[in-house]
């Protein structure tokens, strides 16, 4: 599977965490380990405890599944400077509007060219909103 | 109006080509089609009965004239030479091809006008009074306030793949003409007791299978602070609303299932984390928007004025197409004027190019280049001078344009139904057909006073059934097409929802239980009552009598 991480294809990084964040706050939650969530995880805890992980994946069940585009959104507006990455039913139609609400790494399905992907990533390069990436419509600056 | 600056163009052209390159991808077998549906409906297009259908955005039903030239001429090049106007102010081509879709979006991007979140679960065309800024009854001029909504919601990151649509309404006068308590959020611009602009926030109103009005959420909310709040519900929505099930999954549904109250207790606490920041609108940017919705250069009252008395005379028609089809203006001078969509030849809501072209001419000789279309799927001429009128409507004769009906039972709204949508289950234009073949003799129209009759051919209810005066659905049963009937609905400032009337009707007795209807409140009525003011006196046991009397003793 290829991962696309910080606008780059990359070849060494971590694997996508098979930990799930519901065991793991039952299971100790130790500082500096990785999660997956989606959706569905109780997300007040998510972000209360998210200073403590190193990275959180973020799973998409289905690729029209948004709720994970809010949860990374909120991750960074509190200041989580972890690796978010999203996994799952990620094509490359979708990474450019991930990337702009705080996602930096993409584990992409199989069927997609990574190369394509990367291109992908500012196709549309003017915004109304500010997101994760500090930009937005000139009178936001 | 607003005009796009380099940065607005820049996204269009842009978004064009990212579309090109998606339909090039999904033809070459490399999007899946279930992906590719998704991202087609983000764009507007449908895959119809017959064939796919494009919704162009025409953002809160604001348009140049040389924008409805364009659409002229797409409908020559790529389709059959005609379009049809929505509820939601848009306008549909039912005939293009897929593969010409990306040729289509970059034509439109060369009239600032793009299909950008015309479907999908996505934040759609916002939509408002096609009176705003020129109507007498106006508090506010609501454009710059859709405006700024547009450009927040146009290709929002967040909030582009959310439980289900999204549609917002924006009115500003006393009289609700956006039906904005019937979308997933309404807000009422007004000037609370102190005298400060600002927004009354409605939520969870909708139509389709479960009708609901919407709901106060927030009484008076600062405009600074307008995208912020938005932000704050789209979140809460995007976050909650419910997924696994699509007929369940509107804002509406939420808001029912936790309450109102626990609804705006979860968007409060999330708006009290944005409220003030980087989405809080400057001054100068709501000044820089209201700049480009300025009043025209309009003629003095003296210029502009004429006694129209010996020509209302000598013409009797232009007299009842004055007083039907044209309305107050905040100018002295000026009338507003109606283009009734809604003649005997024609689907309601449909234009053919040559009336496209005719139209825009008559928006340049006569109003300042502009027109809006409307959620009763008419265009509204919104600056003519009185001393014009006659030039005017002498030229809309020509185009077949003048028909004098607004307001009146003819004058319906009307989804396209089964002779065009995949979903519909029934047939709705041989209904519109029948009702104007049926319903012809104008005296009578006028003596019926107003009457809404709006028209869907599922559940969906894009014909807005439930809002009708007079509304009809069409359903399936048995392998045959027949109608449900709901009396009582209104979308206005007391909206309410019809209520079904009895059993269903066949089609081809649609009009003659419209006609019993008719004779009911002509028989009922007191001095001046509306058709909705008997139904909400008498109720509807004197119209199921009339309706359903014999058949039931019959069954008996």
């Amino acid at each position: 599977m290829a991962l696309i991480k910080d606008q780059q294809l990359s070849c060494s990084h971590a694997a996508t965490p098979e930990m799930r964040f519901t065991d793991w706050v039952s299971g100790g939650s130790d500082a500096g380990d990785a999660v997956l969530a989606n959706g569905a995880d109780d997300l007040p805890s998510l972000l209360a405890q998210a200073g403590k992980l190193s990275m959180i994946a973020i799973e998409f069940d289905t690729f029209a599944d948004g709720r994970g585009f809010s949860m990374a959104r909120m991750l960074r507006r509190q200041g989580y400077a972890g690796e978010i990455r999203a996994v799952g039913d990620v094509a490359m139609d979708r990474i450019d509007f991930m990337q702009r609400v705080g996602f930096n790494a993409f584990e992409l399905r199989d069927d997609q060219d990574a190369l394509q992907a990367l291109q992908k990533i500012g196709e549309v390069s003017v915004h109304f909103q500010p997101s994760a990436d500090g930009k937005g419509p000139a009178y936001m600056v | 109006m607003y005009a796009y600056n380099e940065f607005d163009q820049t996204l269009i052209d842009q978004r064009v080509e990212q579309y090109r390159d998606q339909t090039r991808r999904y033809l070459a077998g490399e999007i899946p089609e279930e992906e590719f549906r998704v991202l087609r409906l983000m764009n507007g297009l449908y895959i119809q009965r017959l064939a796919p259908m494009l919704r162009v955005a025409i953002p809160y039903g604001l348009m140049k004239s040389d924008q409805l030239r364009m659409l002229a001429q797409i409908s020559r090049t790529y389709d059959k030479g005609y379009g049809h106007f929505t509820t939601r102010q848009n306008m549909q081509f039912n005939w293009p091809t897929l593969e010409s879709v990306p040729d289509i979006l970059a034509d439109l991007a060369k009239v600032q006008m793009h299909a950008i979140q015309t479907s999908g679960a996505c934040i759609r065309n916002t939509t408002t009074d096609p009176f705003a800024g020129v109507s007498a009854d106006e508090i506010e001029d609501t454009r710059p306030w859709c405006e700024l909504i547009r450009q927040w919601s146009t290709l929002h990151p967040e909030f582009a793949y959310l439980p289900r649509k999204f549609k917002i309404a924006v009115s500003g006068s006393s009289s609700d003409r956006a039906a904005s308590q019937v979308h997933d959020i309404g807000l009422h611009l007004y000037r609370n007791e102190v005298g400060d602009m600002g927004f009354e926030v409605l939520v969870g109103g909708g139509l389709g299978r479960t009708p609901v009005i919407g709901k106060t959420l927030r009484k008076f909310l600062e405009p600074q602070e307008l995208l912020t709040y938005l932000d704050a519900v789209l979140r809460v929505y995007n976050l909650n609303g419910r997924r696994d099930n699509k007929y369940k999954a509107r804002i509406k549904i939420l808001v029912n299932a936790l309450g109102v109250d626990a609804f705006g207790a979860m968007v409060e606490a999330e708006w009290q984390l944005i409220k003030g920041q980087e989405l809080r609108l400057p001054e100068a940017e709501i000044e820089r928007v209201k700049g480009f919705f300025k009043a025209p250069d309009y003629l003095s009252a003296m210029h502009a004025s004429r006694d129209l008395n010996d020509t209302f005379a000598e013409h009797p028609q232009f007299a009842a197409w004055y007083k039907q089809n044209t309305r107050d203006h905040k100018q002295a001078g000026y009338r507003i004027i109606i283009v009734a969509l809604k003649n005997q030849l024609q689907a309601p809501g449909d234009v053919n190019h040559q009336q496209m072209d005719g139209i825009a001419a008559l928006a340049d000789e006569f109003s300042f280049s502009e027109l809006r279309s409307t959620h009763d799927q008419n265009l509204v001429l919104a600056d003519v001078a009185q001393r014009d009128l006659f030039a005017l409507w002498l030229k809309l004769q020509d185009l077949g344009l003048a028909r004098a009906n607004v307001g009146t039972l003819t004058d319906m709204i009307n989804c396209p139904g089964l002779d065009f949508c995949s979903l519909a289950n029934a047939e709705t234009l041989i209904l519109s057909r029948q009702v104007n073949e049926t319903f012809d003799d104008m005296d009578y129209l006028y003596d019926l006073g107003e009457i809404q009759l709006k028209i869907s051919g599922c559940i969906n209810a894009c014909g807005h059934h439930h809002v009708g005066h007079i509304g009809i659905l069409g359903v399936e049963k048995g392998g045959k097409q027949v109608y449900q009937f709901t009396l009582g609905g209104s979308a206005s400032n007391d909206a309410s929802l019809g209520k079904t009337l009895g059993r269903s009707i066949e089609q081809d007795q649609v009009v003659v239980v419209i006609g019993q209807i008719l004779d009911v409140y002509v028989e009922q009525r007191q001095t001046d009552e509306t058709f909705l003011q008997v139904i909400r006196r008498v109720g509807f046991a004197p119209f199921k009598e009339r309706v359903y009397g014999t058949h039931q003793r019959s069954a008996a």
